[in-house]
């Protein structure tokens, strides 16, 4: 009896220990990004050529800060928010960590982007993001329903009635604020000038309502809504009309003519991330043109990764042409950080739409 | 010796006391009492500037100053109150039938029923009513074939669809105690209702929701909290128009880090909705330890 | 009896509260009622006896309407009431559990009825308070029933109804809750209620001291099936079956063989071998089997062998005294080893009693009675 008892203990003893020593041998990397971003396949190379395992949650940038907000930057080794959210959020809540950018293989990455995602996540003195996948958003349009659509504000054209799509969200009043003729980046500084032109969204929206079929708020229900035909225009991004489009020629992303949203997703630390080298490793891994070109197959989007372009298949190629000839390039209007306070004013518009009728 | 055995004996009783205790005290502390008080410590919280806060009664005047929230509460509360007694209504017949008509296996059949839907989660519930319901869906679809209407009807994204969606899934939460409490009725009082003259409205009126009336209130106390607390439903099947008062709060929390803002509502939805209940009780003349036990 | 029915009797051209024709109800194979008629006088208190099973309840259902006859007839004041329901039926039932509304005062309770009833609301306050006086309740309509003792409970129960007029009033076992003291008392003021409203009772009982105190008539019942009407007295002294005999009072039963018979007389030996003489009311053919029923208090216990001639005699051993003061009894054994329990006269004869003694037992023939045994099934209680 007594022998069997002091067997009992030694195996838990022994397997206390064995589960302490295998979780600090192998390394984790719990990433927090967005879905399509680390593909299966992807994950695995990482895996096999790295030893470190990836743990992935999927998310979206509200919710990414709220996550990292509650847990003050614990959680996750490694985030990937739009790089207007970096820092406003971090200002606010104290999240992030400043980059090492020399760990970061940095002539794999398309300059300009480089540079302009520098300038934009740098706080005081620091820089907490480097860019990764980047796209826009604009419409998407079913041209045999809705082929009048050319910018967000023929949405609210009446004889799409019923038929029309939208997030109750930031973009929408961007994105209807370019088409209305003003200039919201503009007037970020501007709390008065920018309340002006919220209000002026507002009144937009409220009359465009009764087009409206449902505000849409999962990707996923908004190419659903599309496919079955409920919905014929829609203000979306630009990879989900290219997914679309191959399944249905008459769909397609349409840049609007005001000009499509562009942003960029990066890659930030969370301030208490505790496998800050397996996220350099991870960076770097997929910003190889090979590994990125992948990555733009299953995201949709292309990468910041230089030279990833020439792995990227034909089809989305020619979408990507299609979309945005040379002059809808140049129109492209990109995010700019936002600052802290603008959020609060935009919401209460956004409440106000939601509740009128 | 015995004085100190029995001494001896009180301390390990008391001891014994405190320790099974300990378990609900500790959950009752560290899961209820200590986040509400944060709660309520965040919800007096402004925002000054990045990374200052300030003492401030703010987010709850904002409530009561800016009609939307108000206006949002408001409609939460009566289309729970309405979602409440319809599935009353529905539920009373059902609870009945199981509880004093049937008997045996069809008795479990029927109950377990009413539980089937719960089997899966509400997400999915959910969904399948939006397949059921929206424009290219089943019932539009049936309606068509059968010539009943010329195009595709949506029947999605408006208040009767949450509501459908909402009594859905109250149902159980509603029979349960109905059934309980129905099942606890001596088949002798309403067998004495008919015997003393009593017309079946008579015996249902005075003598079957009279005993049911605790069961009655459990149920709708328990489908009122989750209706107005619940989130998916109204959020999925609701119109492009539907506030709902958990999506407010969702919203402040999650998409416009306004935690201060979102607590205040939370706190405040925890006040109104005892009230709202604590009025039931009272106009129902309900004490609620009796329907709770 | 039946001359008091006759002189209340308003309408002359109907004797009968209730009457029953060959109601039979089956459930499956089982017969629980089978081919019942029975006829009751106005007025009177009428029992129906029988062991749990027996369909009492089943009939006393039929009667009040929760179940319906698969043939037969129902007759309350002469008119059929098989299509009528029990919430238009002019009979009224107290339930075995009382079935008082527990969320209703007593007066609540009291006016329900009365309500359905359509008597106006201003007069329900006297009604009531008349009602609770006569079952000895006054002042208690604003009590709740919780409130209520056992004895009050069954006395609320009886207003309940009794305020409706009802023609028959159906009691279904409402005594079996109470105890002892308390169902003592109830018997006697039920039969005093039933009196004073001079409302026809029908009261199933499995009991049959309550049957017999109260009930002027009483019908004991068995497998579906009356077995003998009769008033207390008539089933306690010349019950016509076994089963009577044997379920209503006490008795003694052996089971033997017949040897001969002349006219009442029967001689006949028991199966412990001891030779008894029994009065019998059928002829018996000689060697057939029959159960003997004698009644412990007609045996004679003595200490010495009595003087005069007894047609039955034994010397016996007392083997267990069971003291219990004016009932008690002893257990005495033959030497061929029959039991016998006899009652025990508490006289300073006998104080000295105690297991061991030698003492006789005698009875006349007269005072026992034999039956036929039945083929398959054994009396209830025989050995």
């Amino acid at each position: 009896m007594k022998f069997l008892r002091q067997f009992k203990v030694l195996t838990l003893v022994t397997a206390v220990t064995a589960t302490f020593s295998m979780s600090a041998q192998a390394e984790t990397l719990r990433l927090l990004t967005w879905g399509g971003y680390a593909p299966q396949d992807v994950v695995e190379q990482f895996e096999k050529e790295t030893g470190i395992e990836v743990k992935i949650t999927l998310s979206n940038n509200e919710d990414m800060i709220s996550k990292l907000r509650a847990t003050r930057g614990a959680g996750f080794d490694l985030a990937q928010p739009s790089q207007d959210r970096i820092v406003s959020a971090h200002a606010d809540f104290n999240i992030y960590k400043p980059m090492d950018l020399s760990k970061i293989d940095t002539a794999k990455i398309i300059p300009s982007m480089l540079a302009a995602t520098k300038k934009n996540t740098e706080f005081e003195g620091e820089v907490y993001g480097v860019p990764h996948v980047w796209g826009t958003s604009g419409l998407i349009v079913n041209r045999e329903a809705a082929g009048t659509v050319k910018d967000y504000t023929d949405l609210c054209d009446d004889s799409l009635s019923g038929s029309v799509s939208y997030r109750l969200k930031r973009p929408t009043l961007i994105g209807f604020a370019f088409a209305l003729g003003e200039d919201p980046f503009a007037a970020y500084g501007d709390t008065e000038k920018y309340q002006a032109i919220l209000n002026k969204v507002e009144e937009k929206l409220v009359s465009c309502k009764s087009n409206v079929k449902a505000y849409w708020s999962g990707g996923d229900a908004l190419l659903n809504l599309m496919r079955s035909g409920e919905v014929s225009a829609a203000m979306a991004w630009d990879a989900g009309g290219w997914k679309l489009n191959s399944e249905n020629p008459d769909i397609t992303f349409v840049a609007p003519a005001s000009g499509a949203l562009g942003w960029i997703d990066t890659f930030v630390l969370p301030r208490k991330t505790k496998a800050e080298d397996a996220a350099y490793k991870w960076i770097n891994f997929v910003m190889q043109p090979e590994v990125a070109a992948r990555i733009t197959e299953s995201a949709g989007n292309f990468t910041a990764s230089k030279g990833s372009d020439d792995f990227v298949n034909d089809t989305l190629k020619a979408q990507f042409k299609q979309s945005f000839p040379e002059a809808d390039l140049d129109n492209i209007n990109w995010y700019p950080p936002v600052p802290a306070g603008l959020e609060v004013m935009e919401g209460k518009v956004l409440d106000r739409v939601k509740a009128a009728n | 010796m015995s004085d100190a055995s029995g001494n001896f004996n009180r301390t390990q009783y008391r001891l014994g006391f405190w320790l099974l205790l300990a378990p609900i005290v500790l959950w009752l502390s560290l899961l209820i009492i200590l986040p509400h008080i944060d709660m309520v410590l965040v919800s007096l919280r402004e925002r000054i500037a990045s990374r200052q806060y300030g003492f401030s009664f703010g987010n709850y005047t904002a409530f009561f100053t800016e009609p939307l929230y108000w206006n949002t509460f408001v409609r939460t509360a009566v289309m729970s109150i309405v979602a409440t007694v319809l599935t009353l209504i529905i539920a009373f017949p059902v609870s009945f039938y199981i509880a004093k008509v049937l008997t045996g296996r069809p008795r479990i059949a029927l109950f377990i029923l009413c539980l089937l839907p719960f089997w899966v989660s509400e997400l999915v519930r959910t969904y399948g009513w939006m397949i059921l319901l929206r424009e290219t869906g089943l019932i539009s679809g049936a309606l068509q074939w059968f010539g009943l209407a010329d195009q595709p009807v949506e029947m999605l994204y408006n208040d009767v669809a949450i509501m459908v969606g909402l009594i859905y899934t109250s149902m159980l939460f509603m029979v349960v105690p109905l059934v309980t409490t129905l099942d606890s009725l001596d088949n002798s009082l309403i067998e004495a209702g008919y015997d003393l003259g009593g017309s079946s409205w008579n015996v249902m009126r005075s003598i079957v929701i009279p005993h049911a009336m605790p069961g009655i209130m459990s149920g709708c106390i328990v489908v009122f909290m989750l209706t107005l607390g619940n989130y998916l439903t109204p959020t999925l099947l609701g119109g492009k128009s539907s506030l709902w008062f958990t999506e407010q709060i969702y919203t402040q929390f999650i998409t416009r880090f306004n935690w201060e803002q979102g607590a205040a509502f939370g706190i405040l939805l925890l006040i109104l909705s005892s009230l709202i209940v604590w009025l039931g009780l009272k106009i129902t003349r309900q004490s609620f330890t009796r329907v709770m036990s | 009896m039946s001359d008091q029915a006759c002189a209340l009797g308003v309408d002359a051209g109907v004797q009968e509260d209730l009457a029953c024709t060959l109601l039979s109800k089956h459930f499956g194979e089982f017969a629980a009622v089978d081919g019942v008629s029975f006829s009751i006088p106005r007025g009177a208190f009428f029992s129906i006896l029988g062991p749990s099973g027996c369909g009492k309840t089943t009939l006393l259902r039929m009667l009040a309407g929760f179940q319906q006859p698969d043939s037969g007839d129902i007759l309350i004041k002469g008119k059929s009431v098989l299509n009528t329901p029990p919430n238009k039926r002019p009979v009224n039932m107290v339930f075995q559990h009382l079935a008082l509304f527990p969320t209703m005062s007593v007066a609540e309770n009291i006016a329900y009825g009365l309500k359905r009833k359509g008597i106006p609301k201003r007069e329900h306050a006297t009604l009531i308070d008349e009602v609770l006086a006569k079952v000895h309740l006054p002042g208690f309509g604003d009590k709740r029933i919780d409130q209520l003792s056992g004895g009050q409970k069954q006395r609320v129960a009886i207003a309940r109804c009794l305020v409706l007029n009802p023609a028959v009033l159906l009691l279904d076992e409402p005594l079996g809750a109470l105890d002892l003291k308390l169902r003592e008392q109830m018997k006697i003021e039920l039969k005093r209620l039933q009196r004073e409203f001079n409302t026809t009772f029908v009261y199933i009982t499995h009991d049959q001291s309550e049957a017999l105190v109260m009930s002027d008539q009483v019908a004991v019942m068995n497998k579906g099936r009356f077995e003998q009407v009769g008033t207390p007295q008539e089933l306690y002294y010349q019950p016509k079956t076994a089963f009577v005999a044997g379920f209503v009072g006490d008795s003694n039963q052996y089971a033997g063989k017949v040897q001969s018979q002349s006219g009442d007389l029967v001689t006949l030996v028991t199966e412990q071998g001891v030779r008894l003489l029994s009065h019998a009311n059928q002829p018996l053919v000689a060697g057939s089997p029959i159960t003997l029923f004698v009644r412990p208090e007609v045996m004679q216990i003595s200490t010495s062998r009595p003087a005069t001639e007894q047609d039955n005699c034994l010397a016996v051993t007392v083997s267990r005294v069971l003291f219990d003061g004016a009932q008690s009894r002893v257990q005495v054994e033959t030497a061929e080893g029959a039991e016998l329990t006899v009652a025990l006269p508490q006289t300073a004869d006998f104080q000295a009693l105690e297991a061991g003694r030698s003492v006789h037992v005698s009875w006349q023939a007269s005072q026992c009675l034999c039956f036929p045994a039945p083929a398959d099934t054994k009396p209830p209680g025989a050995p």
